[in-house]
């Protein structure tokens, strides 16, 4: 398929003697937006470090328009700059305005020139609703403001894969929304995204297939009307009656 | 009272006679002081960002003799320079060399050698004070700078370091006020520093325990002034603790915000509610 972006085979990580993925096979395509569910300490976000390689997988490949990224020889900053993450705990640049932590990367890693950085970060700060904060520094702004600049510091590299890891779970929960919302208009304007999450509404609405991970493996992947409404192992009811209360 | 009279009178005798002498061993003493703690600073950098070098299982094993090699590099010139006197490090380099080399190498003025001695010494303690400024920056901003393709230099030169810095400012003042006092040993291989100009008057004019004033005054008045400018420096880093906003921010929820807009939305973080809204609706 030519609009694959991200192929992963048999992809496993141990820390130590602990397995925390096991064989894990998947696709990520040109517009996906995947969100990807199950327990804590279900390997999910490992899953999404490795695809950006924060952690080093033990075993398997990941194929970036079908080059691996793992051989050695190939350069990791180069590949994540096409992949962006968005993070739990925002890691935002703290001795940096919000205005230059969208434009430090641009500059210094795609070499843009200030004028055409700053337009783009601006087009991006404005997307998320950041554009009055731009002289503030993170520590003084909320926690869903930090997320959403992180959003835009993301995408101002014009990535191909936006990954979020858990990007509403350090937030309070009159702010979960916000970044919600913004999560959910990259997604209408055909971002690919891969979205490890707990906000079930979120998967269940805004998610174009789902992922269900337990115990380091993929256990059960298909459409948020498949999964939600009849999924298929036992595990995955068990999981979802959780939420359902 | 008697004696403080007379003190003050031995110290106007002292300064209208000696006191550009006096002046000039202050201003070598600063010179000295801060030439030798930015150079050091620098070596401090230096050793601190090759020892925070990342070591990941999967790299050549090359890179991983030369990374441990430096690492026990650093630590030896640490423990050495750290665990000795720096009076006799100056002596050891001063006179050992020549001593030696048969005079072959040899420092031809006692500025080069002060400022090498001096900055070796810094350079030191820093190596470990920059190694805690780098480690204890929040690991997420690391993650954060390699999540948008950074290499490690970018990583360590636009966010780590300006972090890290930020944190051992303290550290940098406590060595340039350490600097201030102790450069007073240079007088050992002849440094024209203010100690040097005590022991310089006294020999010529007796009055010791007045001197020894001006020195305590001077010494006093220089590190208060560098206090008082570092803690300055250090406001002026944290930056203004206020920012102006452009325009008002559409999605912020502000205390006493009454209806959140997502509220019976999907994105409604109280799914159960929203549920209940939909079921009301059916």
């Amino acid at each position: 398929m030519a609009d694959q972006i991200l192929q992963i085979n048999h992809l496993s990580k141990s820390f130590g003697s602990h397995e925390v993925l096991k064989d894990i096979d998947f696709t990520v395509s040109q517009g996906d937006v995947i969100s990807i569910i199950g327990a804590s300490g279900s390997g999910k976000s490992t899953l999404l470090r490795c695809i950006n390689l924060l952690e080093t997988p033990t075993s398997g490949e990941i194929l970036y328009h079908g080059k691996n990224v793992l051989q050695r020889g190939t350069n990791p900053a180069e590949y994540r700059a096409h992949v962006g993450m968005v993070f739990q705990s925002f890691n935002l640049f703290n001795n940096m305005s919000v205005l230059e932590n969208c434009l430090v990367g641009q500059i210094k890693v795609l070499k843009r020139d200030k004028t055409e950085a700053r337009d783009h970060a601006m087009h991006y700060l404005d997307k998320v609703g950041m554009t009055p904060y731009i002289n503030a520094r993170p520590r003084q702004i909320s926690g869903g403001q930090k997320q959403r600049v992180a959003i835009a510091r993301a995408m101002a590299m014009d990535p191909e894969v936006l990954l979020f890891d858990e990007p509403t779970s350090a937030l309070d929960p009159e702010m979960v929304g916000e970044v919600l919302t913004v999560m959910k208009n990259l997604a209408e304007s055909g971002m690919t995204m891969l979205v490890v999450t707990h906000e079930m509404a979120f998967a269940r609405d805004v998610s174009k297939r789902v992922v269900y991970m337990n115990g380091g493996v993929i256990c059960e992947q298909g459409s948020p009307e498949e999964l939600f409404k009849n999924p298929r192992k036992q595990e995955t009811i068990d999981f979802l009656s959780r939420f359902r209360g | 009272m008697n004696k403080f009279a007379q003190l003050a009178a031995d110290i106007t005798k002292l300064w209208t006679k000696y006191g550009t002498a006096y002046l000039s061993g202050i201003e070598n003493t600063l010179i000295l002081a801060l030439v030798g703690t930015v150079i050091g600073c620098l070596i401090g950098f230096v050793c601190g960002i090759l020892n925070t070098i990342p070591r990941r299982p999967n790299d050549h094993p090359l890179k991983k003799f030369i990374l441990s090699l430096i690492r026990v590099i650093i630590r030896i010139y640490v423990e050495v320079f750290r665990g000795t006197p720096m009076v006799l490090q100056a002596v050891f380099l001063f006179y050992g060399l020549p001593y030696f080399t048969d005079n072959a190498v040899k420092f031809t003025s006692v500025w080069a050698a002060a400022i090498v001695v001096v900055s070796i010494n810094t350079g030191a303690y820093m190596a470990e004070s920059v190694r805690g400024g780098i480690i204890s920056v929040d690991p997420g901003q690391t993650e954060g700078a390699m999540a948008i393709g950074m290499t490690h230099v970018q990583t360590m030169t636009s966010v780590i370091l300006p972090q890290a810095l930020r944190n051992i400012m303290p550290q940098i003042g406590n060595n340039f006020i350490i600097n201030v006092k102790d450069t007073s040993v240079m007088f050992i291989i002849g440094f024209p520093d203010f100690f040097a100009a005590h022991r310089a008057t006294v020999g010529a004019s007796y009055l010791y325990f007045p001197s020894a004033t001006v020195e305590m005054v001077g010494y006093l008045t220089m590190t208060l002034i560098a206090s008082f400018l570092l803690r300055w420096v250090e406001k002026k880093m944290d930056g203004s603790g206020n920012y102006e906003l452009v325009q008002e921010d559409q999605l912020t929820m502000t205390a006493g915000t009454y209806r959140h807009p997502d509220r019976g939305t999907p994105f409604d973080e109280r799914s159960k509610e929203y549920e209940n809204s939909e079921k009301e609706a059916e």
